[in-house]
């Protein structure tokens, strides 16, 4: 619960203000609002909240009585990828709590948190509707079918390969800028 | 409008259109309660013990909110109001912490009428104890700390809250289990006029809310 | 003067329809083939925008001209990605094609569009009858499917309102707008029409208290909150056809005299959102919704509200307290919506299928919808069928088929050759219904009775490897964790219930709680304010009826009977079937838990063992030398050979 403003706070203001006057201030367009604001900015932040209690003539309290109510906000950052695994009733029928515990194990968080290098988050969604794909997973916005325990170590095994090779491709960059 | 109603075989004149459990109330007439508060207009209905079984209704329907019509038949104690209040009761109890000799609510306490009036102990019966939420006790206000494990979810906080400030300084977060009382946002204690309130506190039936002061002089305060 | 109103709608209309008749026709008279790729969520997530975008790569090089239009879902979620050619330069009637690879792909383009071989390996079937290929129709799943609510899923581009126009649609629209609104009301009444939303209570009576009420404003909603975990019509229906809905929604709204409504979506279905929006915009676009509805005296405004995710927000007054910035916590009835609703307003909230129903009824009178299905259950029943079925998707029947006719013969009964051991209607709030029940009928009334519910058309089936223990934890798991916590009885109550089963899945159950679970259910299910609460036992009110032998099973050996709670369990590697030296399953033990034993056999480590089945799978089929085992501690025991270097 720091005090001190965000760097860019002046910016958050600003967007939160154009998000308001877009979508309007009146109780019934706090929801829409607060999805809005998720939308821009990945996440519900106290500051978020607290400047949104200045438009709606609420306190901050109550917005956040709200949004809690909701499994959509959430009210930490979310990680750079998502990883969504489906427990819809299919999903769980094919094992899908097995494949949400091998993905914990691997990054070693519990659902609904991030890892420290804010890489990859975790979540449960409901049924996306792809049961005949059971168990069914959701990474970012690709959706892989009929997961398995080793079909989790390739996806990360292909994330590293693409992290390794940006790497890489910079350095390769880099040697090309910097004059021999 | 007066009208007559029948509770318990027992005649009552009442204001048409009052809340059944208040004109109960006002004759003496005690049903169990938690969550009814005079004046609500619409009252929650959550604690689900003000059951009473009406004739002609199928089934039994929480009292607070029915409204007293002419000749209206009401029975307080039949086997299945009881069967229910006894569930309800039990699970209020299952989760919240039995401590009556450091509470602070002592004989006021409406848990312990509850459960005289049902001839019902306190400790649940068939179910163990189940905890709520992250952390039992919440001290991020300047003034006012609050115990999950005490809190009966009534709301009355909440609606005292409104109805003194136009607007709440308190709220309930979070769902189910884990839903419980927050004080996020505003901490500062100039901005908040909760210091010179207190209303929630005076109104928790049962101690959850205290003020750091009545908590510092409570016996489980002064022994931590 | 009312014959004038009455003129002028019936020209607008008249006008419409001859525009999107001429656009229908240019588009069938076309030589170019017509490439139909079905593009809703289900598709999408089985690799639909892929194969779209390697269809026009290849039409591209092969500077063929083709028409690709992107349907909707057409509810067979088994065939998914589907594409349908209808290329009549070849002489064959359109073809559909299924699981779409993007070899599949490759080759309807080069082969049947380039050079007219129907690849008779590929497809599924005709989708008219003709002499060359198979119809569609002859396949059960098909042909005994009787689709009025999804009739043009998956067939047009739900984006596309001409398209829906030159099939007819808004015509019933055009003729509730000249009907006196009551007897719209009575239209409905006469077909029995129950809302599809869970509880199947008549449709009309809401309509008639809120048409009734008196009134300067009322609302409609369209309840599109589909929380279920295992359903998804409602999703489909919006994502495949939303003019229907929007006819629908717009006759109730016109019967009551609404003059604002909401859809109310899932923010969980992006797609669908998208959709309906571009559908508001057509529809408004030509004066089918907004001021003065072809020139008529009623005007309707619709708008989306997007919920947040809430299973409870199904409830109406939770539903409503949400789009009016509230924590979505019900309250107690009376009043009931349709008396004093959103604002305090008279509003009528009816489910997607039950909106979308709504034209067919007023196009064909409602004496022709009471004969369709059971007099009681009149209409038909839309499920999503999934689990260890055939062919799972979207299926629509009249009601009155039998389960067993819906799941073996519509649908192809239960794969790999296992048995069926239960079907589970009506999701979090339904019940599992065993083999005793296959014959009766599927209608709102005869499933109450067994124990389950419609609910909201989920139907999960279940083979012989599902406990139905832990069939009862998943669904406890679900509504006690969208418990919104309101009422005691529900916040605590399927905490309790929840408890217990875990309890019992782990083991470490007492005879006691088989006790306590069924008072304990039978009193949450009398105490608790709102539907949720009321029904959210049912799943284990019916496993422990149906099923008791299981429950007991875990208790009192401690044996998991279908090999599934994981507590109870265990793998080990059958020696005598093991392969020397065959290292399958060492390299798939995602924590490395399989060790070297005697004879380079292999073992497993139970102390590592995460049980998650991977080695089973690894394991060769002709050795199938992995084992599980109930009780666990019945485990052979491997000695781990010292390793010697």
């Amino acid at each position: 619960m720091s005090k001190t403003p965000l760097p860019d706070d002046k910016a958050m203001l600003d967007d939160i203000a154009a998000i308001v006057e877009k979508t309007g201030c009146e109780r019934k367009n706090l929801i829409p609002v607060l999805q809005n604001i998720q939308d821009r900015f990945l996440y519900l932040s106290e500051d978020a909240i607290k400047i949104l209690s200045g438009h709606f003539g609420l306190s901050s309290c109550e917005i956040y009585g709200v949004a809690t109510f909701y499994n959509q906000f959430r009210f930490n950052p979310p990680g750079k990828h998502q990883v969504k695994i489906c427990l819809g009733t299919a999903c769980h029928v094919k094992g899908g709590d097995i494949i949400l515990e091998n993905f914990e194990r691997k990054l070693k968080i519990k659902t609904g948190h991030t890892t420290e290098d804010r890489e990859f988050s975790i979540d449960k969604v409901a049924c996306i509707g792809c049961c005949a794909l059971a168990p069914a997973v959701v990474i970012d916005e690709k959706t892989h079918a009929h997961m398995t325990p080793t079909k989790i170590e390739g996806i990360f095994l292909g994330y590293e390969i693409e992290k390794e090779m940006k790497i890489r491709e910079e350095k390769k960059r880099d040697d090309k800028d910097t004059p021999a | 409008m007066m009208i007559i109603i029948s509770v318990d075989d027992k005649e009552i004149q009442a204001e048409e259109g009052t809340s059944l459990l208040k004109v109960c109330l006002d004759n003496g007439i005690y049903i169990p309660n938690l969550c009814y508060m005079e004046g609500m207009e619409t009252p929650p209905s959550s604690c689900r013990l003000c059951f009473v079984d009406i004739d002609g209704e199928k089934n039994p329907v929480p009292s607070c909110s029915v409204k007293v019509r002419e000749g209206m038949k009401v029975f307080t104690n039949t086997p299945r109001v009881r069967g229910l209040q006894w569930s309800a009761f039990e699970l209020i109890m299952s989760n919240h912490r039995i401590d009556c000799g450091s509470c602070l609510s002592r004989k006021a306490c409406p848990l312990i009428k509850i459960s005289r009036h049902l001839k019902i102990r306190l400790k649940p019966f068939r179910v163990g104890h189940i905890n709520s939420g992250n952390e039992d006790i919440v001290e991020d206000h300047p003034c006012l700390i609050y115990d999950i494990t005490k809190c009966v979810r009534c709301g009355k906080c909440l609606h005292i809250c409104e109805k003194i400030h136009g607007r709440l300084y308190l709220t309930f977060a979070g769902r189910g289990v884990d839903m419980g009382i927050s004080f996020f946002g505003d901490s500062d204690d100039e901005t908040i006029p909760c210091a010179r309130c207190l209303a929630c506190v005076k109104i928790c039936p049962v101690s959850a809310l205290l003020s750091y002061e009545r908590y510092e002089h409570s016996p489980e305060g002064s022994s931590s | 003067m009312i014959d004038t109103i009455i003129d002028r709608i019936n020209i607008a209309y008249a006008a419409l329809k001859s525009g999107a008749d001429e656009i229908a026709a240019a588009r069938k008279s076309s030589p170019d083939p017509k490439i139909y790729i079905g593009m809703a969520t289900c598709g999408r997530a089985a690799g639909a925008a892929e194969i779209d975008g390697i269809i026009r790569g290849l039409l591209s090089e092969l500077d063929v001209k083709a028409d690709i239009i992107h349907t909707g879902c057409i509810g067979h979620c088994y065939a998914e990605p589907i594409v349908i050619v209808d290329d009549p330069r070849h002489g064959f009637p359109p073809i559909m094609y299924y699981n779409v690879t993007p070899g599949k792909a490759n080759l309807i383009v080069r082969a049947y569009i380039g050079r007219g071989d129907p690849l008779y390996e590929h497809l599924l079937g005709a989708m008219t009858e003709n002499e060359l290929i198979p119809s569609v129709m002859g396949f059960p799943r098909f042909g005994m499917e009787e689709r009025l609510v999804t009739e043009h899923c998956g067939h047009i581009d739900p984006e596309d309102i001409q398209e829906y126009i030159s099939l007819g649609g808004y015509s019933s629209l055009a003729r509730a707008l000249v009907m006196d609104p009551i007897k719209i009301i009575d239209e409905l009444k006469k077909s029995g029409l129950r809302g599809r939303g869970g509880a199947g209570f008549p449709s009309w009576k809401k309509l008639d208290v809120a048409g009734s009420a008196q009134s300067e404003k009322k609302i409609i909603i369209c309840n599109a909150d589909e929380g279920d975990p295992g359903a998804y019509m409602d999703r489909t229906i919006i994502e495949s056809n939303p003019h229907q809905l929007l006819e629908g929604m717009a006759i109730a709204a016109r019967s009551i005299g609404a003059s604002s409504g909401i859809i109310y979506i899932r923010h969980e279905y992006p797609l669908a959102v998208k959709i309906m929006r571009k559908a508001l915009d057509d529809a408004a676009g030509l004066n089918l919704l907004g001021n003065s509805i072809l020139g008529s005296d009623f005007s309707l405004d619709l708008e989306i509200f997007q919920g947040s995710g809430a299973f409870v927000c199904g409830e109406e007054t939770a539903l409503i307290l949400s789009v009016e910035g509230h924590r979505g916590m019900p309250r107690m009835r009376p009043p009931f919506p349709a008396e004093k609703g959103l604002g305090g307003k008279p509003t009528v909230i009816n489910n997607v299928k039950t909106l979308s129903t709504i034209p067919a009824i007023i196009k064909n009178g409602g004496e022709w919808f009471s004969k369709i299905g059971t007099s009681d259950s009149p209409g038909t029943a839309i499920f999503s069928i999934v689990g260890n079925v055939v062919h799972a998707g979207l299926v629509e029947i009249p009601m009155g088929v039998s389960l067993r006719r819906l799941i073996f013969d519509i649908c192809g009964g239960i794969p790999n050759q296992k048995k069926f051991k239960a079907v589970q209607i009506g999701g979090p709030s339904g019940g599992c219904l065993p083999e005793i029940f296959l014959d009766i009928p599927i209608d709102f009334d005869s499933i109450l009775e067994a124990g389950a519910m419609m609910g909201s058309g989920g139907m999960v089936v279940m083979d012989g490897d599902t406990c139905m223990v832990d069939v009862a934890r998943y669904f406890l798991e679900f509504t006690q964790r969208e418990s919104c916590g309101k009422c005691t009885f529900c916040r605590i109550g399927t905490k309790h219930l929840l408890t217990i089963l875990e309890k019992i899945t782990k083991g470490e159950g007492a005879m006691s709680d088989l006790d306590t679970l069924e008072s304990l259910s039978k009193e949450i299910r009398r105490g608790s304010l709102c539907g949720l609460g009321k029904t959210a036992p049912n799943p284990v009110l019916t496993t422990l009826q149906y099923f008791r032998s299981e429950y007991i099973a875990h208790i009192e050996e401690k044996r998991c009977p279908a090999l599934k709670c994981r507590a109870l369990t265990a793998f080990y590697i059958d020696l005598d079937k093991c392969a020397r030296g065959c290292d399958a399953c060492v390299g798939s033990c995602p924590v490395e838990c399989i060790f070297t034993a005697k004879g380079r056999k292999k073992g497993i480590d139970q102390s590592v063992c995460v049980k998650c089945g991977e080695c089973v799978t690894a394991c060769p089929k002709e050795y199938d030398a992995v084992k599980r085992i109930s009780p666990a501690w019945k485990v052979p025991i491997v000695e781990k050979i010292k390793e010697s270097h």
